[in-house]
């Protein structure tokens, strides 16, 4: 065993990215029941300065942070580690986090010298077990540590949505739990399987060790299975519009941009970090296959809803489904490594400019909701004059989702396009244009009806807080930056990556 | 950074940055009074920064604009039209609702639509091209009417599909060169030895096609057109529609020779120029009669362009941006002349009908006008053939469906004998119509390379003169039967389209039911093993 020098000095800040928000989830049980907003939101900001700083680092250095727990070395220690991709995550993950945070003030300020209320409280809470839970996912290096991560995840995920205590967003609660439960269980089955064939479940050493052979076969199958249930990749998606569109609206925007992603994001470790290479063809194009038909079919629902969050929820599952398209394109291509594929970057700016589009939509929802009093969609005239910044944001915002320039959904969008042009993958490129076709229809349908007249006799409409409309408008700013971004595999995405031993 | 190029720099950042500045209400309020001035930059660029160019951005992302001959021509034409009709616009829609935001969605058109006279590089191009696309929607659905309504649906759905189109032709396109964002000549140049030029030639065609009103993708354009406000008519039909026409000029490989594509082009173009003579004479409204027009015209050039592509002929470019030209400025003049008419009483309207008699039977290819100039200049390219004698036709057409408009336009009820139209709305159209027949006059020498006396040979004036001859003899029959025609709906096959929507509606509905079952509890369960099973076995 080697002595403990291994770890770089940048990677202390990995541990910090952990445990701050871990630290003061538990600070508020001791101090912070009355305004557990001042805790937490000081804990966001700084989780983003950390974030950022290591995304700095990573990128001026060229090599992945790595920070092993108590100096113990894999397997038998925890390994945290920031590649390029992992860096990128964490930073989204800490600005919209952050910017949340700030637009929740809005919803769940505790009620100073009053009584402790259960909102508020659990709300700030749960938050920071996300950020702490989604942090582990990006960084932690064995499946065993990340089934945890998954387990927080979950966790703090269901009782976001059932906040409200609604008949209704509890069963949408029991219905998102039972269904991740599922997943969690095969994925822990999986995890088994792994571990009796290999006697490791570090990432870096099955890279080397694993095989071809059908017990390895079984436990990837059903991990990526479960996961996919995590996801909501069609069909395996029910749990979640009920779910995200009965939210409060700050848990939508988490839930939909951030949630989702993690268990993606260990798809995309499984296939390419575990899994003995190459892959055989036919898998990827059946994720891809189940990618298109999330992107179409969940397109042509969320043009049907009457109702804006659900929309807003089945595009979710619609966004989701690019990310999936981006198998085939990468193992198709002639880059030497995935990483320098322009799928490979076209799929993760996909899932950074949904996330940031969508939680502005999310969030902008909420506003329109608050002002309106409601959220069906065909009785939103007015909302542009009574929310104005809201409006806008949601429809920069779909501009992302539409694809349209100057948005980041735009470049991800060509990204795939031209990975699916140069594998030959046509059916491929036909969806993604179909569902910006799609996309366009239903962000369209909406700010239509924003822009139309108020109906007579419509009720008095609430005031919101301009500070809240800046924050939603800040995210879809930032989905509208992304879209100045080159047309070009990004090197920083492939930092630490070649580092997999 | 010459001045040349800021010069050129400022012309897209004018209107930018006046459509920037109707986010602050004080300008918002009085920006349709401004709407004028934002092309003069452009229009200064087209006089005196021919040939220049700057780069707007380091690598990788080099956003390039650049002024060549064919850019410098339909950037001043559209500059000018742009101007007039703003001029127009102003006196015109004083005191409707919904002016502040016409305003906004004027200049974005307008930035759009400069811009793709003078960007050089792909990305900004699709940029410029979705703004004015996009934008125009809000020049299209500015009527609240259920019509105008169902026209702005149409666009925005025809206008998506167009993108969609573009945007594969572009990625093929961009494959080709291993950089970024490539300059639009590397990527062209590098198309004819792609192996995936058919598809990206069919793409271009599709989605600037649709633009352009290609026959069969045409149908927005009668829809759309009519129910517009008068100068926003103007821009539509003169100069948005020319977005679809300099993306073929830029992006087609107009000097490699390629028959087969070529000769498929001039046959789509010229089908297009007959059929929407057929349909347009069937129609009632003279807008609507304008933009069939358009579309048989827009055939015309797509058959120009096919023609030089077949022989691969150099200069076709310029050759098909004069037409063009000729066709922005007159169809602007035209339209905005149907609202002077409209506004000027019986005893003033000789004169201008007398104006717009000349314009229109421009379009025909009436000597001494920019028409005879377009034709004769651009008759060469065809060869001798039957496109030849089809295309010499298609002139007869217009002068068909030209003297049905004029008849149509002297219907045209006036209220009060004495009517006069204001002094902006007179004046902005004068401009268009002397411009449209004294600008071809100074550009045809250095653009074509023919001297203004071969006009007036005695072989160059007959074929400019037997198809009016033998329009004029057809309209008589026309006349004749008159109103005994059947009436083709406005926008002809959509309402084939528009039958389908029943259909399109039970699959949404298929789907929504398809989606309850699945998300019921065992079969969502079932599908998560299967799923588990499927992938366990396929790994």
């Amino acid at each position: 065993m080697m002595p403990a020098q291994v770890t770089a000095p940048d990677g202390v800040l990995l541990v910090l990215a952990l445990f701050l928000p871990a630290i003061s989830l538990l600070a508020i049980f001791v101090l912070g029941l009355r305004r557990p907003e001042r805790i937490a939101l000081p804990t966001l900001a700084a989780g983003l300065v950390v974030a950022l700083i290591v995304a700095l680092q990573v990128g001026q250095s060229g090599q992945a942070a790595t920070y092993r727990l108590g100096g113990w070395l894999p397997p038998l220690g925890i390994t945290l580690r920031a590649d390029g991709l992992s860096a990128a995550l964490i930073a989204m993950a800490a600005l919209i986090l952050f910017v949340v945070a700030i637009y929740a003030r809005g919803n769940f300020a505790g009620t100073a010298g009053g009584a402790e209320s259960r909102q508020p409280m659990v709300f700030w809470t749960l938050l920071l077990g996300l950020a702490t839970a989604l942090n582990t996912v990006f960084l932690a290096q064995d499946l065993f540590s990340l089934f945890v991560a998954l387990e927080l995840l979950t966790f703090s995920a269901v009782p976001l949505v059932s906040l409200e205590g609604s008949r209704e967003t509890l069963r949408a609660a029991l219905r998102y739990l039972l269904f991740a439960l599922a997943g969690s269980v095969l994925y822990l089955i999986g995890v088994a399987l792994l571990y009796g064939a290999y006697g490791t479940l570090d990432i870096a050493s099955l890279h080397q060790v694993t095989r071809a052979d059908r017990a390895t076969s079984i436990a990837l199958g059903l991990m990526i299975a479960g996961l996919m249930a995590k996801a909501a990749l069609f069909p395996l998606h029910l749990w979640l519009p009920p779910a995200h569109a009965g939210a409060p609206a700050p848990a939508s925007a988490v839930l939909s941009a951030l949630v989702v992603k993690a268990p993606f994001f260990l798809i995309l470790r499984l296939w390419f970090d575990v899994a003995p290479q190459p892959q055989p063809a036919i898998a990827g194009t059946m994720l891809a296959v189940l990618g298109a038909a999330s992107i179409l079919v969940c397109s042509v629902l969320a043009l049907r809803q009457a109702r804006l969050k659900l929309m807003i929820a089945y595009s979710t599952v619609a966004q989701v489904g690019y990310l999936f398209l981006v198998f085939p394109l990468v193992m198709g291509s002639e880059a030497a490594v995935p990483w320098a594929s322009i799928g490979w970057t076209g799929g993760v700016l996909q899932l950074v400019s949904h996330a940031f589009a969508k939680a502005s939509m999310f969030l902008a929802a909420g506003l329109i909701a608050e002002a309106m009093g409601h959220d069906r969609i065909d009785d939103l005239g007015g909302a542009a004059q009574a929310v104005p910044i809201s409006v806008a944001a949601f429809a920069l915002a779909g501009l992302s989702l539409m694809g349209l320039p100057p948005a980041g959904g735009f470049v991800a969008k060509v990204m795939l396009l031209t990975a699916a042009v140069v594998t030959s993958n046509w059916w491929i490129a036909a969806t993604i244009l179909a569902g910006g076709l799609l996309a366009a229809g239903y962000v369209f349908r909406v700010i239509g009806k924003c822009f139309a007249d108020p109906a007579e006799g419509a009720p008095p409409r609430n005031a919101v807080a301009r500070s809240r409309e800046l924050a939603v408008l800040s995210l879809a700013g930032v989905a509208l930056l992304l879209g100045f971004l080159p047309l070009q595999p990004f090197a920083y995405l492939g930092i630490g990556q070649g580092g997999m031993p | 950074m010459t001045a040349a190029g800021l010069l050129i720099a400022s012309g897209l950042a004018a209107p930018l940055a006046m459509a920037a500045g109707c986010l602050w209400p004080g300008f918002r309020l009085r920006a349709i009074g401004w709407i004028w001035a934002a092309p003069i930059p452009a229009l200064l660029a087209a006089l005196f920064a021919r040939g220049g160019g700057i780069v707007m951005s380091p690598d990788p992302l080099r956003l390039t604009l650049a002024l060549d001959d064919v850019g410098a021509m339909l950037l001043g034409g559209a500059a000018l039209l742009w101007s007039a009709a703003g001029v127009y616009a102003a006196s015109y829609l004083r005191g409707k609702p919904g002016i502040e935001g016409f305003a906004v969605w004027w200049l974005l058109t307008l930035a759009g639509s400069l811009g793709t006279f003078m960007v050089a590089d792909m990305t900004s191009f699709y940029l410029a091209f979705s703004v004015a696309s996009l934008s125009a929607y809000g020049l299209v659905s500015f009527e609240t009417t259920a019509r105008a309504k169902r026209a702005g649906d149409v666009y925005m759905a025809l206008a998506l599909l167009g993108e969609a189109f573009i945007l594969l032709a572009f990625v093929i396109l961009a494959m080709g060169v291993p950089v970024g964002n490539p300059l639009i000549r590397e990527a062209v140049a590098a198309l004819p030895s792609s192996p995936l030029l058919a598809p990206a030639l069919i793409l271009l065609v599709l989605g600037f096609g649709l633009k352009m009103g290609l026959v069969p993708l045409h149908v927005w354009m009668p829809l759309a057109h009519p129910v517009a406000p008068m100068p926003a008519s103007a821009a539509l039909s003169g100069i948005i529609v020319k977005a679809g026409v300099i993306g073929l000029i830029r992006f087609l490989p107009l000097e490699t020779e390629l028959p087969g594509f070529g000769a498929g082009l001039v046959a789509l173009g010229l089908f297009g120029a007959f059929y929407a003579v057929a349909v347009g004479i069937t129609q009632r409204q003279v807008k609507t009669v304008l933009a069939y027009s358009t579309i048989s015209q827009m055939g015309v050039v797509a058959a120009v362009l096919g023609a030089g592509m077949a022989a691969g002929a150099p200069g076709t470019a310029l050759l098909a941006g004069f037409y063009a030209l000729h066709h922005l400025l007159v169809k602007g003049a035209l339209f905005l002349g149907v609202g002077v008419v409209a506004e000027s009483g019986q005893r003033r309207r000789g004169l201008i009908v007398l104006a717009m008699g000349v314009l229109a039977l421009s379009l025909a290819g009436l000597p001494l006008t920019s028409g005879a100039f377009a034709k004769y200049a651009t008759k060469p390219l065809f060869g001798d053939g039957l496109a030849a004698t089809l295309a010499t036709l298609s002139a007869a057409g217009s002068m068909l469906l030209m003297l049905h408009f004029l008849r149509l336009l002297r219907q045209m009820p006036a209220a009060d004998p004495d009517a006069a139209p204001e002094a902006g709305i007179w004046l902005s159209w004068a401009v268009v119509a002397v411009a449209s027949l004294v600008l071809p006059w100074m550009l045809f020498q250095p653009v074509t390379g023919y001297a203004l006396a071969d006009l007036f040979a005695a072989k160059a004036l007959w074929t400019a003169v037997w198809p009016i001859l033998l329009g004029s003899v057809l309209a008589l029959g026309l006349f004749r039967i008159g109103t005994a025609l059947p009436q083709v709906p406005e926008g002809d096959v959509i309402v084939l389209a528009e039958r389908l929507m029943p259909l399109v509606r039970a699959t949404g509905l298929g789907i929504e039911r398809a989606d309850r079952w699945l998300r019921q509890w065992p079969v969502a369960s079932a599908m998560l093993v299967a799923l588990a099973i499927s992938f366990a076995w396929m790994i």
